[in-house]
């Protein structure tokens, strides 16, 4: 029997809206006009752009280079002609320089098949390098893999996890991945196995997940001759986060050295970037709420654009009342519908009001309902107490710091207080100061 | 980062618990509807007049602070929850105009003077009802007997708690067995009910339940309107437990204090015996249990940290018997509750530090 990981106290439990599948990922149409950024979410710079406007694009063609850090390589995701260059906006509404790609000419890639183990003839550096060229980015956070690893070569020892948890109501997408595709995840750990040496290789899994897939993953670990350990977690908001799962695993372990917790969809990129030599230009979305008709996973194209895919998910059924891109607890409202999907997209929601349960925001009514969803033990209602009445060392005296803004107690809150919003503003204007 | 230069306000999370304030005191009026009916079905229309002045007073009242402060509070039901409560506090056949200045005094001093909702150092309905015993002390103590027991409207009576507390030499050292001595009245329906129950479950067992309980339950004696429906009163809270809406530590906390010192000190009988005393009598009588689940949880005027939350349990428990054991108002938790109300924040100021773990006491 498997022990079951979970935290000790905090946390909430979500609803799950979306319906286990056992139905093979498809791959989304290609879309006419592909809105390519230039520049990954959280970091502040952009690459430098190659291409012109009315240049003849094909498919995965490098169209802008990796700035220094913080920068990933871009490539075009469709073959095509650049139609325009143009400021635009990233789902999350942040203006940025994009390269608008008309669809034409022949794919390129689609149809080849790849080597297996071609990867192990090459040596970390190559291997390395063959992230940066291909642009691969880690999908939770948008770092470059390249930066990260790097960063992680020779600074002592690595604990490498994969992170398949995923406790929003409206995310399976990693969990999908690992169900069908155990070896390519497999391969990209035994990959990063040899440019990291990891002290140890453990998979983070919802609990719920049943048996069969394991033991799939387990035997396909061991024909790669790896030693990769399963942690079962239970299913409570926000165990993904990769400081609680740290946590969790340091409290078994007690283990030295740092983490690094990689989802399967980055390991996805990593494995088809090493062993197909594709470029990062696809991306595990999970298109579903309440207004959309047939919600379901879908490997789209970067570029594509939220309209289109809600289309091909059968359009709205109803009124939706947000349309949120990554997740309804952290994730951020998109602009509008023609903003593209980036490599951290990872869903894309239309949430009607029967899900949101938004209200006008009340006073405190005290009910702890946020103490008991903080998984960092702090009071929220307190802190917001302090913070408002301007009092912000002693909200800092109580651990203000510590919020990993998770959202767990705005999601719980009786009176739909911005609790949150004001947490964030404050660690910033904390941050500026400390600088 | 986030909100960083994002064009759209980021305002995350989007989707939240399905529980908000507003939900509540609508769930909470509610759980309390059933109480309304059972009451106008014991009392008749001098009951329905009570809940009409009360309801009605705290929506006027609450206009009236919407209209003074320029926002529309109304929607969020609290106004209804408030009157409801301070009409189970009320003997059924007052004056209707009672309970609507309690109500008034409720939502317009209490509640609008400190600034609206959630604001409230004290409970709102529970002030009112402290106003109506302050200001109109033999209305409030003037109890009639169900039309169901006497057959007429209006027959004046003493509630069974007065009752025992003021029994002199009965020679009896049970309570149940005093009230019957004394000729208090049973009603038809508990002698049957009581009977069946001890033929079908109790007498097999051993065990015999005495004749009174029965009409305690079903609310068939003198009492206020909300003492009147103990049975219905507690499938309400059954529902606000299920939904995790109030904090049941409370509860439980003033439950387990006044059971603990009713049975050691009894009721206060002469001759009673040490650790004798009727629990289930205890519990039953007063509208203890309507204040244990509807008032004293109200979260606006209780400690947020449940481990303080036992303590204030705790703590209206026993005082709560002790008013009862040597007040004037034998119905009187609403006093109990009222002044760990008022002492709930100074009990949260200095609690609250020792409860932090130790790593952040020391680094604070
Ligand atoms: S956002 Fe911060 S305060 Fe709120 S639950 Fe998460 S860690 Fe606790
Ligand atoms: S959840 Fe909201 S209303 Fe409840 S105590 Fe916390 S801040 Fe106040």
């Amino acid at each position: 029997m498997m022990s079951i990981r979970g935290f000790r106290r905090g946390g909430v439990t979500l609803p799950q809206r979306m319906a286990f599948s056992h139905d093979p990922i498809e791959n989304a149409f290609l879309p006419i006009h592909a809105k390519l950024t230039l520049r990954a979410a959280g970091s502040g710079k952009e690459a430098r752009l190659l291409v012109s406007e009315g240049e003849e694009l094909r498919e995965g063609q490098l169209i802008a280079r990796a700035d220094g850090k913080g920068t990933t390589n871009a490539h075009s995701s469709i073959p095509g002609i650049v139609r325009r260059i143009v400021r635009g906006r990233s789902p999350d509404g942040t203006a940025l320089n994009t390269v608008v790609v008309s669809l034409a000419g022949s794919f390129s890639i689609s149809g080849k098949r790849p080597e297996r183990y071609i990867w192990k003839s090459l040596n970390k550096t190559d291997i390395l390098h063959l992230l940066q060229e291909k642009g691969v980015t880690q999908v939770s956070t948008g770092i470059p893999l390249y930066d990260l690893l790097h960063g992680k070569k020779d600074g002592g020892p690595v604990q490498l996890v994969v992170n398949a948890l995923e406790m929003d109501p409206y995310r399976r997408v990693e969990e999908a991945i690992l169900i069908h595709h155990p070896q390519e995840l497999i391969d990209a750990c035994d990959i990063l196995n040899k440019i990291l040496k990891p002290e140890s290789i453990a998979i983070a899994l919802d609990a719920g997940l049943q048996t069969a897939y394991i033991d799939a993953l387990r035997s396909h670990a061991k024909d790669a001759d790896l030693k990769i350990g399963i942690e079962s977690f239970k299913r409570r908001y926000p165990q993904d986060m990769p400081q609680l799962i740290e946590r969790a695993l340091r409290d078994k372990r007690g283990a030295a050295g740092s983490m690094l917790c990689l989802e399967p969809s980055t390991l996805m990129a990593l494995h088809e970037a090493v062993v197909s030599n594709k470029a990062h230009i696809e991306q595990y979305v999970y298109v579903g709420g309440g207004a959309i008709k047939e919600p379901r996973i879908v490997k789209a194209r970067i570029g594509t654009s939220l309209g289109d895919l809600f289309e091909e998910c059968g359009g709205f059924k109803g009124l939706p009342e947000r349309v949120v891109i990554n997740g309804p607890l952290c994730g951020s409202l998109a602009a509008d519908l023609d903003s593209p999907i980036e490599k951290t997209t990872r869903s894309v929601l239309a949430l009607c009001h029967e899900e949101t349960h938004s209200g006008a925001e009340q006073p405190c009514v005290r009910c702890g309902a946020c103490v008991k969803a903080c998984p960092e033990s702090l009071k929220p209602y307190l802190l917001y107490k302090l913070l408002i009445a301007g009092r912000a060392n002693e909200a800092y005296d109580l651990g203000l710091a510590r919020c990993t803004s998770c959202a767990a107690c705005a999601y719980a809150c009786w009176s739909r207080l911005p609790l949150v919003q004001l947490f964030d503003r404050h660690k910033a204007q904390g941050q500026n100061h400390a600088q | 980062m986030r909100n960083e230069d994002h064009a759209v306000d980021a305002h995350y999370p989007h989707i939240h618990d399905w529980r908000s304030a507003t939900k509540v005191s609508w769930i909470c009026s509610l759980c309390l509807a059933p109480v309304i009916i059972w009451s106008v079905a014991l009392y008749g229309l001098s009951a329905a007049l009570v809940w009409l002045a009360s309801i009605g007073s705290a929506l006027i009242s609450q206009l009236l602070v919407d209209a003074a402060f320029k926002r529309f509070t109304v929607v969020n039901g609290s106004f209804l929850l408030t009157g409801i409560l301070v009409a189970t506090t009320m003997p059924p056949t007052i004056a209707p105009f009672i309970p609507a200045a309690s109500s008034a005094f409720a939502i317009l001093i209490v509640k609008g003077f400190f600034g609206g909702n959630g604001k409230n150092w004290m409970n709102p309905a529970l002030a009112g009802a402290a106003f109506a015993y302050v200001n109109w002390p033999a209305a409030m103590r003037d109890f009639v007997l169900p039309r169901a027991l006497s057959g007429v409207d209006g027959l004046s009576a003493v509630t069974p708690l007065t009752l025992a507390r003021d029994i002199g030499v009965s020679g009896q050292t049970r309570v149940m067995e005093a009230l019957r001595q004394s000729g208090y009245p049973l009603s038809a329906l508990d002698s049957s009910l009581t009977g069946f129950l001890n033929d079908a479950i109790f007498l097999p067992l051993g065990a015999r339940l005495p004749e009174g309980y029965m009409d305690i339950a079903l609310g068939l004696k003198p009492g206020t309107l909300g003492e009147s429906a103990l049975l219905v009163l507690l499938a309400g809270s059954i529902v606000l437990i299920s939904l995790k809406l109030i904090k049941l530590e409370i509860p439980l906390a003033m439950i387990a204090g006044f059971a603990l010192l009713a049975r050691i000190f009894g009721t206060g009988l002469p001759g009673e015996e040490l650790f004798r005393g009727d629990v289930l009598y205890a519990l039953g009588s007063g509208g203890f249990l309507l204040a244990a689940f509807f008032m004293a949880t109200d979260p606006v005027s209780s400690p947020v940290d449940r481990s303080i939350a036992a303590l204030y349990g705790l703590a209206i428990g026993v005082l709560c018997y002790a008013f009862r054991r040597w007040g004037s108002y034998p119905e009187g938790v609403c006093f109990a509750v009222l002044i760990m109300n008022v002492i709930s924040p100074t009990l949260e100021r200095r609690l609250e530090p020792l409860l932090r773990p130790r790593a952040e006491r020391t680094a604070a």
